[in-house]
């Protein structure tokens, strides 16, 4: 004689793939990148940006820098740090040691580039000038 | 008629390291038909030498460093990195960054066992289950966001505590997804554990006892599934495990179906620590501000704590300058693939090595350094 327990395992176990049909009715659970994408929080540690009235030019965040991204410029007249987006791993510490807090990492995330050379963050009168798109 | 006698011979088959249920990890088997005989391990395609490079780095540049000697797990290894600087020179880190780094960790581990449930689905043909895992896997991603301002390195651990404080938008975010998370490993017990194929391919297959898994120096889960209790955080407490209540998992049977449900136990118990510890918070300072060039004093010392993958060993020695003299890491996954692995496979079929490789949970990245 078949036995309930058996019967309704069966049972369920027919069905259970037809639960699958709730998720026609759920929103998708990817995002359609990059028409639309997740937005970096406020913390996120992305690309740098320089505050040229801050910055002494004491270049502890050269020092600092594990990958060596960061080496002095000509600017105005003056020696500011220069970063390699290409050769940084957004460790963070340059921000963490610099004693103006001139430094920052922003929540830019978005840093797509086809050459070497426009991997490396210009200066300009507003901090860095990102060459890449 | 005589028979002419054949030389029999036995076919060679790569395993990785650029198969998609290898990692980087590359293997040679020889194979009878079916049955794979022997299993030769090929380590070091993700060798990348961090025991010397941390030898020329200050400590701040070590931890970042550090994250990279396991990239689904780099809590712990942060940790032990920090804690064998703070043991040699017998820093007393602020209670508040001590809890932080375990919640992190311990949050760390949650991620990489959920992730070892993608991989483990997507070896064994559930690619439904690999989409769903990798899915949860991005709320504790997003937390990590949140608190370290990465998603995959945190760079967060620092000599003397933690290098940002965590909100209350972040303790709220936690809970929330910790619920999330919990609800949904009765979801992967239906769809994963106990479905009637992972049963099947899981069960009997892969089996050690404990003695053998003494023998063959398994750590972690992979231990404790062979009925061993033998938990870090219980024997030899650090940080403030102490004061938080857990039970440590394990199993009699030693086959992968018993390492999967260790694991799956482990996510638990880990949610179960985090409430602890995020109920209990204390509020005051989170770390020590030390000057970068720092310098430990002299001395040696052996950490030893409890990875996701097992037990994972920093010994250190400092000649009291800002650099360590030498750093030895001991991966869990050393052993696991590079031991336990070719010891398992032996007489199994060429469909089980997947299965056996990854139950045992080994990282590419942990076992080169």
């Amino acid at each position: 004689m078949i036995k309930m327990g058996y019967l309704s395992d069966k049972f369920s176990r027919t069905f259970a793939p037809f639960g699958i049909l709730k998720n026609l009715f759920k929103k998708p659970m990817t995002l359609q990148f990059p028409y639309e994408s997740l937005p970096p929080l406020a913390d996120y540690r992305g690309r740098h940006a320089l505050d040229l009235e801050k910055c002494a030019g004491c270049f502890i965040c050269s020092m600092i820098c594990p990958n060596k991204a960061i080496w002095p410029a000509e600017f105005n007249g003056r020696r500011y740090p220069q970063v390699d987006l290409g050769k940084c791993c957004w460790c963070q510490l340059c921000e963490e040691y610099c004693p103006n807090e001139a430094i920052k990492l922003t929540p830019h995330s978005m840093m797509v580039t086809m050459d070497k050379e426009s991997a490396i963050l210009g200066l300009g009168e507003e901090g860095f000038v990102p060459r890449h798109k | 008629m005589d028979i002419e006698e054949k030389e029999i011979a036995f076919l060679t088959v790569p395993f990785g390291p650029q198969h998609p249920a290898s990692g980087h990890f590359h293997a040679l088997m020889k194979v009878d038909g079916e049955t794979v005989l022997e299993l030769e391990p090929h380590p070091g395609y993700l060798h990348r030498g961090f025991e010397k490079l941390m030898e020329y780095r200050i400590h701040p540049q070590n931890c970042v460093l550090a994250d990279r000697l396991d990239i689904l797990d780099p809590f712990p290894c942060e940790l032990g990195y920090v804690n064998a600087v703070e043991k040699i020179a017998g820093l007393e880190v602020p209670k508040r960054g001590r809890y932080i780094r375990i919640i992190m960790t311990e949050l760390g581990r949650i991620l990489s066992h959920i992730t070892w449930i993608g991989v483990l689905s997507m070896v064994l043909g559930f690619d439904s289950a690999n989409k769903i895992a990798w899915g949860d896997r991005e709320k504790i991603i997003r937390l990590n966001e949140m608190a370290t301002g990465g998603r995959i390195y945190p760079c967060y651990l620092c000599v003397g505590g933690a290098r940002r404080d965590i909100s209350q938008e972040f303790v709220d975010e936690t809970s929330k997804a910790l619920d999330y998370l919990e609800g949904q490993l009765s979801f992967y017990d239906y769809f994963v554990f106990k479905n009637e194929t992972f049963v099947m391919r899981m069960e009997k297959v892969g089996r050690m006892t404990a003695e053998e898994a003494i023998d063959l120096g398994a750590t972690g889960p992979n231990l404790r599934a062979c009925g061993v209790d033998y938990d870090v955080r219980k024997d030899e407490p650090y940080e403030v495990y102490p004061e938080v209540e857990f039970n440590v998992i394990t199993r009699e049977e030693g086959d992968a179906y018993a390492r999967s449900l260790c694991r799956r136990g482990e996510i638990a118990e880990s949610i179960s620590i985090v409430r602890q510890l995020l109920n209990n918070l204390p509020d005051g300072a989170f770390r020590i501000e030390l000057s970068p060039v720092w310098a430990a004093p002299e001395g040696e010392c052996y950490f030893c704590l409890e990875a996701a993958r097992g037990e994972k060993c920093f010994h250190m020695v400092s000649d009291g300058s800002p650099f360590p003299y030498r750093v030895k890491v001991r991966p869990p996954s050393l052993s696991h693939s590079l031991v336990q692995f070719p010891y398992l496979v032996k007489g199994n079929t060429i469909a089980d090595v997947p299965a056996i490789y990854w139950s045992l949970d080994p990282g590419p990245a942990d076992v080169d350094r």
